[in-house]
């Protein structure tokens, strides 16, 4: 029993007596204890993790808890990671969560039990080390996620058509992973992953490319890519945001782990070149869902929905990384391989300190105004400045620019990308460029998103009443934020701490040796020329604030500053309805990207009884539909409604018919029987 | 008994078996099907104790007993009181396959029950198992029966039947399941005749017949 | 001391390379123009106003000159316009420096918001549309431009540039620097992306997000946006045309440095003020054009140096 294990089972273990005591404990103190159980829940699954990525390994094996197979679980270390990040996120969410159920009458006893039992499946899915563990956990986590997401449904009705497409995406997403693990299944002594490895040389080409774009089309519908993405800008506005931000900042993050363990490690991805075509497309879906989804978080108005797809866009660049790093490696530049994988994997949990943040201040702000657009938000900062500057913070580690969280892991991963160029051949030379215009593309949409959100939503003055009244949050959701952005701090100023140990699980992922080196407080690629200080940079922005501030100060030789009115071109206050709005703020990029965007415009024009000249009332109406969601899904699910419709003509009513149907089957199966002998 | 003996005297009860299957086919009248039903019943019996008799088996010829009792008596007796209560329709006037048709396809499906029992006679050839396809023949008339019938009552007959056929493929082939999977087939088999004639009565109170195809007007 | 040194001329010269710039576009345009000196008797008065502070603003209006200013000055130090080594060396990469100056930017835009009129609005939203559509130009021509060096540290491309002359003249340099010229044109606000001498409004993209800005704010802001066009212009200036950047310390070499920057820097801007006499703004739907055609020829240099590699 070493720490990694030890840790392991204290966190399940808090986990299942959390949800036994959201089960059975009286309301007033059930938010309360269940917040603190996922939180110690979660600083235990830290532990393990962090444990795990130096080097620890632990094996538990309890053959009698499932029938068959048994259960295997293994900790390695890039089960580790995301073990590390789960329980990070549960940590802040956990206390969160203590102030927001109550707030928001989520203190039911189903959603109290719940919750812990969620953290704890998705701690269990990385561990999971053989076919039938890993699928039970997955399906776990799904049904409580499920269950979770539409705990609000008797207040609001989307709530439930929202979980619907969800229950419906992730468990035709589990039959994929299914079929394509039991297809690796069949060709293997057994289930567990030991097994699989063994198998996997023995594999032709062909059954090795299904399996893992069966299992790629499981685990990147989870993960949030296009074109399976359809679930998560639905999910996400309608759940309660901590769990919003459990299933943005840790859940999705088990659809990328997917990828990399089946693809490297189960089916050694990384060893023959004929695999190169899988990674191409991981790269090329990557890039395409990081542009979809960044362009959509740009347009879209409703504050969760836009962080929802902005999460979509950072699994795109993630997957970005994972795809280059596969490139790398089957063209045999491993080096290379582990720079990508470790852009990658920081970027990974970049995002789940930012998103944990931004979907707490989201979830602070719902509460407090109760209001989700962010057209009728704004002037928050007076109300609730704690919330105005987590958001902030979070929105500056979003959209990637220094000293934020996220500018490290786009640098490494933009490095990782430009020193491609020599290494893998003329599909390389065509691939590389594409791919970084399409994350510099990404990049800027994301700053262009994220001061909307936040300029629009959190500065300037109030655009209703309900943003006006707005007052802040209580300490145990502040307490919450304060968590997240204590991490996004720590890995915006000091990478330096945790990249040592992701790049060694990077590059063992793809057989190389670490790719970055710590020097003081630079970040120093292995292998090609690229250095980095975050530290410095900060430090030297905050010198050059000074800086400006005692210039300022010494030059400018009048100091009281007066109050003013705002420039009104003279003809009185401004109101509330002149500021620009999240719409009008978008509107020159939905010009631009009209062809991929194609908002729908109608205008009805009341005219008055009396006369046609004479106009009554004007309604407009404006939406921005999901473009792949009415090219792809509307004819899928029209033909399977027409097939729905034309099978109800086998049911005419004659029990004759019926009985029939049986008969014919009988006979038609004897007939075959005979003629097959 | 001497082998061939033995195997003529199976093969007059097999054959008695079919014969009984296709009359039921061929008979119009109710009262005249049931009878016909109750003389299989007796063939079964005769089958199961003439394999007892060649066994020296007492269990066997305990179980023969009691499928005389169940088969050719108690459910011709319960179909008859059902039969009582019928009202009109003694006559199965219209089925969905005329008779001429209905008699093609049984000679159809005894050759298809022949070719598929093929494998069960060759694993173990004995005057037992060279009678196995006719209780498979019997089976798949009896589903014929169940399926083109309108009346509720010969529907029933059909699938007891089939039920004939499949005790008869299960004594040639084990020579004995047991009495107490016996006890168990034939107490399900009551219950479902018992069940259905509930059924048939509660039907011809809302609907005045027992036509099943008038039925349909209740899908939407 | 090379960091002070490149500061002081930064934060000294720039307003005058405005005032240059403008006393160009004045005598070419038949008038006698406010001399070079202007800029800095502007930023002067401007010291001696009372600051004042608009109704409805948060912190975020009053911090964002600072901000902007700040990232100037942080790029005026790392990057390599008078020595090639410097202590900020981890801090002088081209990505590192470019996403510096679009903080300054973003800082601005949120000032713009802040604001709550609407214009503050009109030009925030130009101004984010405008960055994101640079970024691809800006990103794949240091791409093109870290390729033939094999790296993206500003001190190795200019040290690269220095040992082999010829590299200036290739296709992929060419493209590159073409492509960067209108970069630079669209970030720091110049014809045609952006008219900086405008007095219509809804013409206007970065002064209307500075409409509200009086005093001691308004003088950080016009220093900060002459610090940018000097700091790119120098940028463009050491990446293609590095001759006369002191390599070591010595003391004359480092004047010769000096020098020789203050006159390509010079030399750039009036280029750049007479290219605007015959230019006309572009309508804000016709920029993404523009910066398309930039993105092509970026991506030509990148494909130009695999292939003629």
């Amino acid at each position: 029993m070493n720490l990694v294990l030890g840790a392991l089972l204290t966190a399940l273990a808090v986990g299942a007596l959390s949800a036994v005591a959201g089960l059975f404990l009286p309301r007033d103190v059930r938010p309360a204890v269940v917040g603190v159980g996922v939180a110690v829940s979660g600083a235990s699954a830290v532990v393990a993790g962090a444990a795990a990525m130096t080097g620890q390994a632990a094996a538990l094996v309890l053959p009698d808890l499932l029938p068959l197979a048994g259960v295997l679980v293994t900790v390695d270390a890039l089960g580790g990671v995301f073990l590390a990040v789960t329980g990070g996120v549960a940590v802040a969410v956990g206390i969160y969560g203590i102030g927001y159920c109550r707030q928001h009458g989520l203190d039911a006893r189903g959603v109290q039990a719940v919750l812990p039992l969620f953290v704890a499946a998705m701690m269990l899915v990385p561990v999971a080390a053989s076919v039938g563990t890993f699928l039970l956990c997955w399906e776990l986590m799904a049904l409580t996620s499920l269950l979770l997401v539409i705990a609000e449904h008797r207040s609001r009705p989307a709530v439930a058509q929202a979980g619907r497409w969800y229950a419906v995406m992730t468990h035709l997403g589990m039959v994929a992973i299914l079929i394509g693990l039991l297809v690796f299944a069949a060709h293997a002594v057994d289930g567990s992953f030991a097994a699989l490895r063994l198998a996997a040389p023995g594999l032709s080409p062909a059954v090795a490319g299904l399996v893992f774009v069966a299992t790629g089309i499981g685990f990147g519908s989870k993960a949030g890519i296009v074109p399976l993405h359809a679930w998560l800008p639905r999910a996400h506005p309608e759940a309660p945001s901590n769990v919003s931000a459990l299933m943005s900042a840790a859940m999705v993050n088990l659809g990328v782990y997917g990828i990399v363990r089946v693809g490297f490690d189960l089916l050694g991805g990384a060893r023959d070149g004929a695999a190169g075509w899988w990674w191409l497309l991981v790269l090329g879906l990557g890039a395409v869902s990081a542009i979809y989804g960044i362009l959509q978080a740009a347009i879209g108005t409703n504050l969760k929905r836009l962080l929802g797809y902005s999460t979509t866009e950072n699994m795109g660049l993630v997957l970005v990384g994972v795809g280059a790093a596969g490139m790398f490696a089957t063209s045999g530049d491993v080096t290379l391989a582990g720079l990508a994988m470790a852009a990658a994997l920081l970027h990974l949990v970049n995002h789940a300190a930012f998103k944990t943040l931004l979907f707490q201040s989201a979830g602070s702000v719902l509460a407090a105004t109760g209001r989700r657009d962010l057209d009728d938000l704004g002037g928050l900062r007076a109300g609730m400045p704690g919330t105005t500057a987590a958001f902030g913070l979070g929105a500056l580690a979003a959209s990637a620019l220094p000293p934020g969280a996220a500018f490290v892991s786009e640098w490494l991963l933009l490095q990782a990308l430009i020193h491609g160029l020599p290494a893998a051949g003329v599909s390389a030379a065509i691939v590389m460029p594409l791919a970084v215009a399409a994350v510099a593309l990404t990049a800027g949409l994301a700053v262009a998103t994220f001061v909307k959100a936040f300029g629009i939503g959190f500065l300037a003055r109030p655009r209703s009443p309900q943003a006006e009244h707005a007052t802040e949050s209580p300490a145990s959701m502040l307490a919450g934020m304060g968590i997240a952005a204590a991490a996004c701090i720590g890995l915006a100023v000091l990478p330096t701490l945790v990249l040592p140990t992701i790049g060694a699980v990077a590059g063992a992922s793809v057989g190389a040796t670490d790719p970055v080196q710590i020097d003081g407080m630079t970040i120093r690629l292995v292998g090609v020329a690229g250095a980095l200080s975050p530290l410095m940079l900060t430090i030297a922005l905050v010198v050059g604030l000074v800086a400006a501030l005692a210039g300022v100060r010494v030059l400018a030789t009048r100091r009281a500053a007066r109050a003013a009115r705002l420039w009104d071109c003279g003809a009185g206050p401004l109101s509330a309805r002149m500021e620009y709005t999240a719409t009008s703020f978008a509107e020159p990029l939905q010009r631009v990207f009209d062809d991929v965007v194609r908002a729908e415009q109608d205008v009805d024009v009341t005219h008055h009884d009396e006369s046609r000249y004479l106009v009554q009332l004007v309604e407009y109406r404006r939406r921005v539909p999901d473009r792949i969601e009415r090219k792809l899904y509307e004819p899928v699910l029209a033909v399977m409604a027409a097939w729905g419709r034309a099978g109800r003509r086998l049911a005419p009513g004659s029990v004759h018919r019926y009985l029939g149907y049986g008969f014919y089957a009988l006979c038609g199966l004897l007939i075959v029987l005979v003629v097959t002998r | 008994m001497s082998e061939a003996l033995y195997g003529q005297l199976l093969n007059i009860a097999a054959g008695a078996l079919l014969l009984t299957a296709v009359l039921i086919l061929w008979r119009r009248e109710l009262a005249s099907i049931i009878d016909v039903f109750a003389l299989q019943g007796l063939a079964l019996a005769t089958l199961v104790g003439l394999i007892a008799l060649q066994e020296g088996s007492a269990e066997l010829a305990v179980v023969a007993v009691g499928v005389l009792v169940l088969r050719a008596g108690v459910l011709p007796w319960l179909l008859r009181r059902a039969l009582a209560g019928a009202g009109q329709t003694r006559r199965e006037t219209r089925p969905l396959v005329n008779v001429v048709s209905s008699l093609l396809a049984a000679a159809a499906l005894t050759l298809l029950a022949y070719a598929v029992s093929q494998p069960l006679v060759a694993l173990d050839p004995s005057p037992a198992t060279h009678a196995i396809p006719v209780g498979m023949a019997v089976v798949l008339i009896g589903f014929f029966v169940l399926v083109t019938r309108r009346l509720a009552l010969s529907q029933l007959v059909g699938f007891l039947l089939m039920d004939n056929g499949i005790t008869a493929v299960g004594f040639l082939t084990t020579a004995g399941i047991g009495v107490i999977v016996e006890l168990g087939i034939s107490l399900d088999v009551l219950l479902v005749v018992l069940v259905l004639q509930i059924l048939k009565t509660r039907i011809r109170e809302a609907f005045g017949d027992t036509d099943i195809d008038d039925l349909r007007e209740l899908h939407d | 001391m090379g960091i002070l040194l490149q500061l002081l001329i930064v934060v000294g010269l720039s307003p005058l390379l405005t005032g240059m710039m403008r006393q160009i576009r004045a005598r070419l345009e038949g008038r006698a123009g406010a001399g070079i000196g202007q800029p800095w008797r502007d930023l002067r008065k401007l010291m001696r106003k009372r600051p004042i502070a608009p109704h409805g603003t948060t912190e975020v209006f009053r911090i964002a000159p600072l901000v902007l200013v700040a990232t100037c000055l942080v790029v005026a130090a790392a990057a390599p316009f008078v020595t090639t080594a410097s202590v900020l060396d981890p801090v002088a990469d081209l990505f590192a420096v470019v996403a510096l100056l679009t903080l300054g930017t973003v800082a601005l835009a949120l000032a713009g918001i802040d604001t709550g009129t609407a214009f503050g609005g009109m030009g925030a939203s130009r101004e984010a549309t405008i960055i994101a559509l640079v970024e691809p130009t800006l990103l794949v021509a240091i791409f093109a431009l870290s390729v033939p060096v094999g790296s993206t540290n500003l001190g190795a491309i200019v040290t690269s540039t220095l040992n082999d002359p010829a590299q200036v003249f290739s296709p992929v340099s060419l493209l590159a620097a073409v492509a960067l010229i209108v970069v630079i044109v669209a970030e720091t606000g110049r014809l045609p992306v952006d008219n900086p001498s405008t007095h219509l409004e809804l013409t206007m993209v970065h002064e209307a997000m500075v409409l509200e800005y009086s005093g001691p704010d308004l003088a950080m802001v016009e220093l900060a946006s002459s610090m940018r066009l000097t700091v790119f212009l120098g940028l463009l200036a050491n990446l293609f045309l590095p001759w006369g950047i002191a390599t070591t310390g010595q003391p004359l070499l480092v004047a010769a440095a000096v020098l020789a920057f203050v006159v390509k820097v010079a030399l750039l801007g009036a280029c750049l003020a007479v290219g605007e006499v015959f230019l006309a703004k572009l309508r804000l739907f016709r920029v993404p054009e523009l910066l398309a055609g930039s993105f092509v020829l970026g991506l030509l240099a990148v494909g130009a140096s695999f292939f003629l590699a």
